[in-house]
């Protein structure tokens, strides 16, 4: 289980599949070129999602240091997740998604019957996007809020961008760093573009087979034509393009996307420059609804019936938590960044292989060795605490008091948590 | 006799080590990025997963059969060697030194003392468990997991009671006591000084991780089934 020990997944930001995509509305975000103002009405807006801190998101080179931002993209470890970092590939142990292709590849080397056990429950951390380019089309100041409180950017991939722990300096020199090839060009001219145009052109051009595009009015059903898994994985909501991108790289982007990018996987779909300031006027400024709100699910009751360690580690731990709090002994020398360390962990020491390894705890902020099951204020046991601060993550409410779990991975149900919380509540039997 | 003995543990060796490169040279067969199978982990687990199910003998087996020096092997930080002389000495412990069955699953030339045939035999092999665990605890450091193991094997040896107990129950004041055989060990520690409401807290803590073993409320560990 070499690689398996690998780990998290930063589904980060760069388009490798296509024309980026989602985040929330958010009020300062101004469009970028006079537009023909379009005639589409939204749908009525549910309650607003609740939005991460107010961001600056004009289009002005990065006031980061990008020197640092290299250092710094050392030591979170983003090539463990991604290319195009200008790092070296991580070793294979370390890497996010490399033993998964190796699974579904066949190429792992593993008894048949464990390889054929793996592919049936791989479901994530097959892609991550490439951080190639990022210069051509990213502006550097929502780099910085997106690393700093990373949100769903792609609703086909299962996992997201970790909450790293990362300060706004740091988040700010990255962006600097992975915006380094940016090259400051004429605004794109979009003051003769069409939302209406763009918007028909959507749908012609098929950009839906691949995209979502949340929040816009309701287009009509295609059969779209079958795209690889990959493309379809890492295709962004196109909902926040106009948070990030800047709309001349935009219609570059439009016209050959291999281009500006040559490892993405969105394919080079003929149309005119002026049908790609169309498209861009679309994906740039359609009328969007607010997001809906995102609920935290309801906390369950503990259940009556005995629930032991043998369910939870089949059920759970196995599947999921061993990826990064391994022993690892287990996992021939990579624990894991919840265990050994790394993606700018400290090493916490939490080894969730094994019983023994959960009762013996892990290190808390001061390296003082401390059971998972210790109370938080509110009386939680932090072991349940951090599976319900993901379901908060991903209703946009990140608890500052401690990171959600599983980091990156969408959230546990809540009879999973459930099931957590009974086992601890009734002392952990094995 | 000690010819053949000789010859039986260098076969042994030689086994471990063709496993070792078979796999190696398999490995870098054209498909160098994949990693190969070594399957002493899996075998290491098996004994893991055998101690924790109660069955010691196999356990032991398991150990001795894939490492047959490892009474003599200096583990370093070697993560294998580490957990499988961490379970050969916690099935020793929970054994009280003697692994007569042992018998039946490696050749008896291999077992040395293990059989704990008299009680010099046994009292070698829980010095021998201590010692092995606390060369572990010595290179993880701060890891309750080994303390716990530590604090259950010294408890099985009576002038080190007072060193076992003192370190369970530090491991108990921060709810890091590991195993249920820990809660056990501290429990009856407790008796032997007539602590009741500590030994009735040590003993529940162990009951409720167990649903209620045999061992938790002073029957030694061994009780339980060999397998």
């Amino acid at each position: 289980m070499r690689g398996l020990a690998a780990l998290t997944v930063l589904a980060m930001t760069a388009g490798a599949a296509g024309c980026d995509g989602t985040g929330s509305p958010r009020p300062d975000a101004k469009p970028q070129a006079t537009l023909v103002a379009s005639p589409t009405s939204a749908p009525a807006p549910a309650a607003a999602a609740p939005q991460p801190a107010a961001l600056d998101l004009k289009d002005e080179p990065s006031t980061g240091d990008a020197e640092r931002g290299r250092a710094l993209v050392v030591k979170f470890e983003c090539n463990r997740c991604h290319d195009g970092t200008g790092l070296a590939t991580a070793p294979r142990d370390k890497q996010c998604v490399g033993c998964h292709q190796d699974i579904l590849a066949g190429r792992f080397r593993a008894p048949a019957a464990i390889m054929s056990r793996w592919k049936e429950h791989l479901g994530l951390l097959r892609e991550t996007p490439s951080l190639q380019a990022m210069g051509a089309r990213h502006k550097p100041a929502w780099i910085e809020g997106f690393l700093l409180e990373p949100h769903d950017l792609r609703p086909n991939l299962g996992a997201t961008m970790p909450r790293l722990a990362m300060t706004r300096a740091e988040a700010r020199d990255i962006g600097a760093y992975l915006t380094r090839d940016r090259v400051d060009e004429p605004r794109a001219d979009l003051s003769m573009a069409s939302v209406d145009r763009g918007r028909a052109l959507f749908e012609t051009k098929q950009c839906g087979a691949c995209h979502a595009y949340t929040g816009v009015s309701p287009r009509p059903a295609l059969t779209p034509p079958a795209a690889p898994y990959g493309a379809i994985a890492l295709a962004p909501d196109l909902r926040g393009v106009r948070d990030r991108q800047r709309p001349s790289g935009l219609v570059r982007w439009l016209l050959d996307p291999k281009k500006v990018k040559p490892d993405t996987l969105m394919p080079t779909v003929p149309m005119t420059e002026k049908e790609a300031g169309d498209l861009a006027a679309y994906v740039l400024s359609a009328p969007l609804s607010p997001a809906p709100e995102r609920k935290i699910p309801e906390r369950l009751a503990v259940l009556s019936r005995r629930v032991t360690f043998e369910e939870i580690n089949e059920r759970l731990f196995k599947k999921t938590c061993r990826h990064c709090h391994s022993e690892p002994d287990y996992a021939l020398g990579e624990g894991g960044p919840g265990n050994t360390g790394g993606l700018g962990f400290a090493p916490r020491g939490l080894n969730i292989g094994s019983y023994a390894g959960v009762a013996a705890g892990m290190l808390d902020e001061r390296g003082v060795r401390t059971s998972v099951f210790a109370p938080m204020a509110d009386g939680t046991p932090r072991f349940v605490a951090a599976l319900l601060a993901r379901q908060a993550e991903e209703a946009g409410r990140p608890n500052p008091a401690i990171r959600g779990m599983p980091l990156a991975l969408p959230a546990l149900s809540p009879e999973d948590i459930q099931l957590v919380e009974t086992w601890v509540a009734q002392g952990r039997p094995l | 006799m000690r010819v053949r003995s000789m010859m039986r543990r260098l076969v042994s060796v030689c086994a471990l080590v063709g496993i070792g490169t078979a796999s190696a040279v398999a490995g870098a067969c054209g498909e160098e990025i994949a990693p190969y199978v070594d399957y002493r982990v899996m075998g290491v687990a098996s004994a893991e997963q055998a101690l924790q199910d109660g069955k010691y003998i196999a356990a032991a087996g398991m150990v001795v059969r894939m490492f047959p020096e490892i009474q003599r092997m200096s583990v370093g930080r070697d993560g294998l060697l580490a957990r499988a002389s961490r379970t050969l000495a916690l099935a020793t412990t929970r054994s009280g030194g003697a692994l007569a069955a042992l018998e039946r699953e490696v050749p008896a030339d291999l077992l040395g003392t293990l059989r704990g045939a008299t009680d010099a035999e046994r009292a070698e092999n829980l010095a021998w468990s201590v010692n092995a665990l606390r060369n572990l605890s010595e290179v993880r450091k701060n890891d309750p997991a080994v303390q716990t193991d530590l604090g259950e094997a010294l408890a099985a040896v009576g002038p080190s009671h007072e060193e076992a107990r003192k370190l369970l129950e530090g491991l108990a004041a921060r709810d890091l006591v590991a195993t249920p055989q820990g809660y056990a060990a501290l429990g009856r520690l407790h008796a032997e000084l007539g602590h009741d409401a500590e030994r009735t807290s040590a003993v529940k803590r162990c009951e409720a991780m167990t649903k209620g073993a045999a061992y938790c409320a002073g029957a030694p560990s061994s009780g339980r089934s060999q397998g």
